[in-house]
């Protein structure tokens, strides 16, 4: 009887507080219905299960986007979190929830877009596609999943901005204005801080997904960045000091260069080296491994391998830049060897290369004299641009000094690959002769890419 | 025969003495316990037939090895053994730069040994390739401090035998990237004992001309 009255529908009057809340709701719902039905199709591919494998040219040479809720980003977290920690981590969140640094209800107001490549992870939200944040892969340091009642959360742990100081460990939320030598003062002990960058997804299956992502992400990057710190390593290795001035026989020994080019030419390809090539649209790819160009007699004064990135950047060159952009970077080339400042020299090509092409700079590293190859280096990290995937994989310390080795006998008269140190004492003359070589190499190049520039303008103009 | 093939084959010369030294040696040294003079006289008798005959031991060994059906991967065993000192070429000069050419080469044919147990772990085997990088690295400054410090009448020879390991590090780096892609071990086990050849060429040369 109570079942057949229940479903007797009652005609009459319905509560105005009732309409006006029904209405108010099913507006709400007829908005987020609007919303998901306007909001674009995300661009994503179907993964290989159970692992979720993803082609890897989808990674260089495209993205990948996935559906998550941004809760916000941690900053000034003490670096030695340990991303594995359940606890730990949790704590860190729940006491940023409890003081709304993230966000505690989790709406649609959090949607928001991970879109996933071998380059960066960038986060916009879902509706009007503005940016929240961009992470290089290599200020990623883990990828964390934790599942905490109904809530599947990803946690990145990532570096802290370039401007972070470090943070006392007592104080994790210092007060940039604080400067280090006050918190030495202070007696605090400093530690390095870190990022925690705060999302969720709908359950466990795609947070496992969005982990796995990462991981190949990081395999390629890493893999990549690996072979490159190898070939960097036997390039170092490879050049034999030009100069052999020994404590013992205080005489130089010319004849002691060894040609090794050879064996590069025997293999049929230049040595494969720094330059990564980023076409609009196109991955990077490694440096090109064509055949070395007709070598001067005057070449051979020089490290070989010197010549050979001269012309390696001459042929990227012409790939990437237009005449009368060549005709300009000879121009500016002309002026930083005719004293202009390395600032200046930095600025002016950055210009020119533009936010597409900024990467042509790193083929510049082989040629920045010692004392400018510091600012070089620091330039290259504010605009963002680092061994063409933003990895520094330095760990010999001579690194740099390696890649400006065929600017270094200029300077000072070692030939060694970054062996200053174990040098001995130089020889003035040679070491003028040497550089005067090299200025009049890079001269000769200077000229030569005016000249393309001249004879790209003719082809153009020729049917 | 291709370029290609003439190429693979001088490669696939230049290590099948390995066999020798690598393999075979060490059973001598085992043998020499129990009968001395046919060790010894083994031992000349192989080197004397693998100088003839390059190949003969590494044919022999495989023979061995199929008729006793012990299923081995030859190229893997033989990188795994290989980071042990050979006594031939051990330099015996006291002074300080030629002891850390020892130790600079005992150092990169240890972690190229490594190679097998780590190189189904991607995440272990990028740091296994940055540690062979820094040891390749660490072994050629060491040549290149030699240079700088000792005059050799026959310094082309000892500067071709760098050439030579060089030209093979650089090989075994494409091998690798081309491990990547494809993920086939053996070329990189192959491209590995090379480099330890070269290695202990290098080790010979400058042990013979000082």
């Amino acid at each position: 009887m109570e079942d057949d009255v229940k479903k007797v529908k009652k005609p009459g009057i319905v509560s105005p507080f009732k309409r006006v809340f029904l209405k108010g709701e099913k507006g709400r719902d007829k908005k987020a219905q609007e919303k998901a039905t306007e909001r674009r199709a995300l661009h994503t591919f179907s993964l290989s299960q159970p692992d979720h494998r993803i082609d890897p040219d989808i990674l260089l040479n495209d993205y990948i986007e996935k559906e998550v809720k941004y809760l916000g980003q941690l900053t000034s977290v003490p670096g030695y979190l340990n991303p594995s920690s359940r606890t730990e981590v949790l704590q860190l969140i729940d006491n940023a929830r409890k003081s709304h640094q993230l966000a505690g209800q989790l709406t649609s107001e959090q949607d928001a877009v991970v879109s996933l490549s071998a380059y960066n992870i960038k986060l916009v939200w879902r509706d009007g596609e503005d940016i929240i944040l961009r992470v290089p892969i290599h200020d990623i340091a883990a990828v964390s999943y934790i599942r905490d009642d109904s809530l599947h959360l990803v946690v990145i742990k990532t570096a802290q901005e370039s401007g972070g100081s470090p943070c006392p460990s007592s104080c994790p939320d210092l007060n940039k204005s604080q400067t280090l030598s006050s918190l030495s003062e202070s007696g605090a002990v400093l530690v390095e801080v870190c990022c925690l960058l705060v999302l969720a997804v709908d359950n466990k299956a795609a947070a496992e997904e969005l982990c796995l992502l990462l991981s190949q992400v990081f395999q390629i990057v890493y893999t990549e960045s690996t072979i490159d710190f190898l070939d960097r390593a036997i390039f170092d290795g490879a050049t034999t000091p030009t100069r052999h001035l020994s404590l013992y026989s205080g005489e130089d020994d010319s004849s002691s260069k060894v040609d090794v080019k050879e064996a590069f030419d025997a293999e049929g390809g230049t040595f494969p080296f720094q330059v990564s090539v980023e076409a609009e649209g196109n991955s990077p790819t490694t440096s090109t491994q064509a055949s070395p160009q007709t070598k001067t007699a005057s070449e051979g004064e020089l490290s070989t391998t010197a010549a050979e990135l001269l012309q390696d950047y001459m042929t990227t060159l012409r790939t990437k830049l237009s005449s009368q952009e060549i005709q300009q970077f000879a121009t500016l080339l002309h002026e930083y060897r005719n004293g202009s400042s390395i600032h200046e020299f930095c600025i002016n090509l950055r210009q020119l290369y533009g936010d597409s092409r900024k990467f042509l700079l790193l083929g510049l590293r082989p040629f920045i004299p010692e004392k400018d190859s510091q600012h070089f280096e620091n330039f290259l990290e504010t605009i963002g641009v680092k061994d063409g995937r933003g990895i520094i994989t330095d760990s010999f310390g001579r690194y740099r000094r390696t890649a400006s080795s065929a600017s270094d006998s200029t300077t000072n008269g070692n030939g060694a690959v970054g062996g200053g140190s174990d040098s001995a004492a130089s020889d003035e003359g040679q070491e003028t002769s040497e550089g005067d070589e090299w200025d009049r190499m890079i001269t000769d190049i200077s000229n030569d890419i005016e000249a393309l520039g001249c004879s790209m303008d003719q082809e153009g103009m020729n049917p | 025969m291709t370029m290609d093939d003439m190429k693979n084959e001088a490669a696939t010369a230049s290590i099948v003495s390995m066999a020798v030294y690598a393999v075979m040696y060490p059973v001598f040294n085992q043998l020499e316990q129990v009968n001395l003079s046919a060790a010894q006289t083994l031992r000349a008798a192989f080197i004397k037939a693998e100088k003839e005959n390059p190949g003969l031991t590494q044919d022999l060994i495989i023979k061995i090895l199929e008729r006793k059906n012990l299923k081995i991967n030859y190229s893997e065993s033989l990188l795994r053994m290989a980071a042990d000192d050979v006594e031939e070429f051990m330099i015996d000069r006291r002074e300080p730069e030629f002891q850390e050419l020892n130790e600079r080469a005992r150092a990169l044919k240890h972690v190229l040994s490594t190679i097998p147990d780590e190189i189904n772990d991607r995440v272990g085997f990028l740091p296994t390739i940055k540690d062979i990088a820094s040891a390749i690295k660490e072994l050629l400054d060491t040549v290149n401090t030699v240079f700088r410090k000792y005059q050799y009448p026959n310094r082309r020879a000892l500067e071709q035998q760098k050439k030579e390991f060089v030209k093979y590090s650089k090989r075994f780096s494409d091998t690798l990237k081309t491990y990547f892609n494809d993920g086939k071990a053996m070329n990189v086990f192959v491209s590995a004992n090379r480099l330890i050849h070269q290695t202990n060429m290098i080790l010979q040369a400058f042990k013979t001309v000082g």
